[in-house]
């Protein structure tokens, strides 16, 4: 504990060393909540349960409520920062050659030990001294002028040489050097040239708005994470930030039709693929159950190879199927000699997922429904023969009830596990195939969870909002078949 | 043998029936079989890429299997070696603390015992990636500070890991010791055990069978877990077996068939061997802490 305590001191003075307040919180409530726990006589349950909860809270609970929190904000590639970021990030990169496209003289060198540049516009002949924090105008005589007239020496001035120049290039080209009157910066173009150039926007603190220098049009906060044209809204400035935006990610779900689409279209295969896959394993292990229920020559060798892929880690087998439906090597192709390729069709790739899911999953259901058809009492399959049943029809009307039953439960949390069953579309096809022709976002065996994570994790275009705004769909959905299940056991448990 | 009439037709029908039970029965088995065989017999082909035309072996040989360990880029001793750390680790560490919540939630009495219980129902159906986008987005802030425990760290990856198996673990566990009579605690009670005691002396050891499964099936679990592995874990040195494979098989499947079929066959053994000799707790487990709720 002791060993504990001091570990935790140690986390909390580098967190509060890198000044992350939310971390800083969390050890120090654990710190507390652990010390009070362990060190009082009070609450012997709360000594029991004290850890489990604490991972349960911090790593799910925290999740969970941030996946909420963020489901109400336009959190997505190029709204990913703050907004005060955003303003300095546009007011940097928004830099554009300036009106009159004035170019500058330059030599450029060190003075105490700063990048350094003399500057001279040519038509003007006014010369300036100028480095990364700013440049100052020259009188003429303060310098040493070419024969042109151009500042080419200064007490303490030393130029590069084209070596130093060489080396010192990554600097160079990214010096900004302020002018005077705020007109823009001056950039090193080549060795003896800078270019002006002014910014695009200004930024008014004040009125929370931004302004095109050059044509004076105005961009207002859409209050969505972007500065919006203040004539048309449509016209939004990047970066922007992350935004409260409300319910909108809900709302793009169903009302934008790019998005949709896509999301309606992957809600049914969801659901279809899961209600499909269940019954198929379910119909295949109860048969199989049934079959090897009965006395049979080679049982236990039956028994032993179907419980096989049950034994082999998923994700190999998935991996492994994938390999088989491969077009030029796969092995179903070589045994039948042909050259199909499997997952480019919307359907057949539909029916490798339901066939693979079948051969990982048909032993459980063997192995569930051959516990059920045990925990069958042998006296009500008795009592029936005596009252003149066949076995069929003790099968048909006594036992196969019973079990359905008994497995409900578990053919629902079943379906809930193949709904999110990320692994196998995942590994397998990838959600593919992909109409990107058509400029789809969702493939047509992409189910909620892996549509979820291309959401959130496809490299260009992130959009984490989204993502979020579709898992609390999946929790809602999933949470209430868990609830209607239990609610549903409570009561046959009651009776 | 002096079988009646209606015996003997009865025994036509049986064997009637059984020819379609055999039949479907075989059409199973053919399918079970079908992948072990392709993969068992590429991993031993040494033309590389995965057999075509025939399904008759040719040529035998171990190559396959020491390109596993002879290459750099492919350190799958290492990944194998972090596959069984975490996979360890997580099945350990989450036995202990779920045991002790489960626990107090089976033999304790204490408020909020009632809604804990419920809430813990909640919590076990929510598989934690479905919150992977916060997750991710919350280690990369812990990492700032915490490198060892942030994004690219195993240990953050266990803690994700443990959190997230918590609530099926105490809730499969709770219904276990339910069923540990109630009079061996009170016996030792009478006798002067703390309730530490009684846990540490009585419970544990009463319960280290069904520990032991769910220990099993949580390292089964993170065996088996691909996505936040393969979110977290970047550098290869890092892979578990199942993220390194994957990458294996992604980029140009032609050549490193064989080799995958080695590995894969590699990492499965260990697992396979451990189910099939403890599957008859396994699958009581199952469908025991389903059904029992």
């Amino acid at each position: 504990m002791a060993l504990l305590d001091a570990i935790m001191v140690t986390m909390f003075v580098a967190a509060y060393n890198k000044k992350s307040g939310p971390i800083e919180a969390v050890i120090a409530i654990l710190f507390a909540l652990l010390n009070y726990v362990y060190f009082s006589k009070r609450s012997i349950p709360l000594k029991f349960l004290t850890p489990g909860l604490v991972l349960m809270v911090l790593f799910i609970l925290v999740p969970v409520i941030y996946t909420v929190s963020m489901s109400f904000f336009n959190y997505q590639t190029g709204n990913l920062g703050s907004k005060d970021g955003a303003v300095t990030a546009i007011l940097q990169t928004g830099l554009t050659p300036d009106a009159k496209n004035t170019q500058y003289d330059m030599a450029i060198g060190t003075r105490n030990g700063k990048i350094t540049v003399l500057l001279t516009d040519p038509n003007t002949k006014q010369s300036f001294i100028g480095t990364a924090s700013g440049a100052t105008p020259l009188a003429i005589g303060q310098f040493k002028a070419a024969a042109n007239g151009d500042a080419i020496g200064y007490p303490g001035f030393v130029p590069y040489t084209a070596d130093q120049f060489g080396n010192l290039s990554d600097q160079i080209s990214a010096l900004q050097i302020p002018m005077p009157n705020h007109i823009g910066f001056a950039e090193p173009q080549t060795e003896s040239s800078a270019s002006l150039f002014t910014q695009q926007y200004s930024y008014d603190k004040q009125r929370d708005t931004l302004t095109n220098v050059q044509n004076g049009a105005i961009y207002l906060d859409n209050h969505n994470g972007n500065f919006a044209l203040a004539t048309d809204k449509t016209k939004v400035i990047y970066p922007g930030w992350r935004a409260y935006n409300g319910f909108a990610n809900y709302l793009h779900l169903f009302d934008d039709a790019t998005i949709r689409g896509p999301f309606i279209s992957v809600f049914i295969w969801t659901v279809g693929f899961s209600f499909v896959t269940v019954l198929m394993m379910f119909a295949a292990g109860l048969l199989l159950a049934v079959i090897l229920d009965r006395k049979i020559a080679l049982k236990r060798f039956y028994r032993s190879v179907l419980i096989l892929p049950y034994a082999i880690p998923s994700l190999m087998s998935i991996l492994v199927w994938k390999g088989m439906f491969q077009t030029q090597f796969g092995a179903i192709n070589g045994l039948f000699g042909t050259h199909i390729d499997f997952l480019d069709s919307a359907w057949m790739a539909r029916g490798v997922v339901l066939i693979v899911n079948l051969w990982l999953g048909f032993p459980y259901f063997y192995l569930i429904s051959a516990g059920a058809l045990q925990a069958v009492p042998a006296e009500l399959s008795e009592a029936a023969s005596i009252d003149g049943a066949r076995p069929y029809q003790i099968l048909r009307q006594i036992k196969l009830p019973l079990v359905l039953q008994i497995l409900s439960p578990l053919l629902i949390a079943s379906f809930a596990f193949n709904f999110n069953n990320f692994n196998l579309i995942y590994l397998l096809t990838g959600g593919g195939p992909t109409n990107v022709l058509a400029g789809k976002s969702s493939g047509a065996t992409d189910i909620l969870i892996t549509y979820t994570y291309k959401t959130a994790f496809n490299g260009t275009s992130s959009n984490f909002g989204l993502a979020s705004a579709i898992s609390m769909m999946i929790f809602f959905i999933i949470g209430g078949l868990s609830l209607w299940s239990i609610r549903r056991a409570n009561v046959l448990e009651n009776n | 043998m002096s079988a009646t009439k209606s015996e003997s037709t009865k025994r036509l029908k049986i064997s009637k029936g059984s020819i379609f039970s055999h039949a479907f029965i075989w059409v199973f088995i053919l399918f079970t079989l079908f992948p072990i065989y392709v993969v068992i017999e590429s991993s031993f082909n040494n033309g590389g890429a995965l057999s075509t035309n025939s399904f008759v072996p040719s040529g035998w040989s171990w190559v396959n299997y020491k390109a596993l360990f002879h290459d750099a880029a492919v350190p799958f001793g290492r990944w194998m070696f972090n596959s069984f750390v975490l996979a360890s680790a997580n099945a350990v560490i989450s036995v202990f603390i779920g045991g002790a919540a489960a626990f107090a939630f089976s033999r304790m009495k204490f408020r909020g015992r009632k809604i804990g219980l419920q809430a813990l129902l909640l919590v076990q159906v929510f598989p934690s990636f479905l919150a992977i986008a916060a997750i991710y987005v919350m280690m990369g802030s812990v990492y700032t500070v915490f490198p060892k425990i942030g994004i690219g760290s195993m240990g953050g990856l266990l803690l994700i890991y443990l959190g997230g198996s918590m609530g099926v673990n105490i809730w499969l566990l709770r219904g276990y010791i339910n069923t540990i009579p109630m009079e061996l605690d009170e016996a030792a009670r009478i006798d002067g055990a703390s309730t530490v005691q009684v846990y540490w002396l009585i419970f544990f050891p009463l319960a280290a069978p069904v520990l032991a499964v769910t220990a099993l099936l949580a390292f089964i679990g993170t065996f088996n877990e691909f996505i936040l592995a393969s979110l977290f874990l970047t550098n290869v040195d890092q892979r578990t077996v199942a993220v390194g494979l994957e990458s294996f098989i992604g980029a140009a499947l032609g050549q490193n068939w064989g080799p995958f079929a080695a590995g894969s066959i590699l990492a499965s053994i260990p697992l396979v061997i451990i189910f099939l000799s403890l599957q008859r707790f396994i699958i009581g487990g199952l469908t025991q802490g389903a059904t029992k709720g």
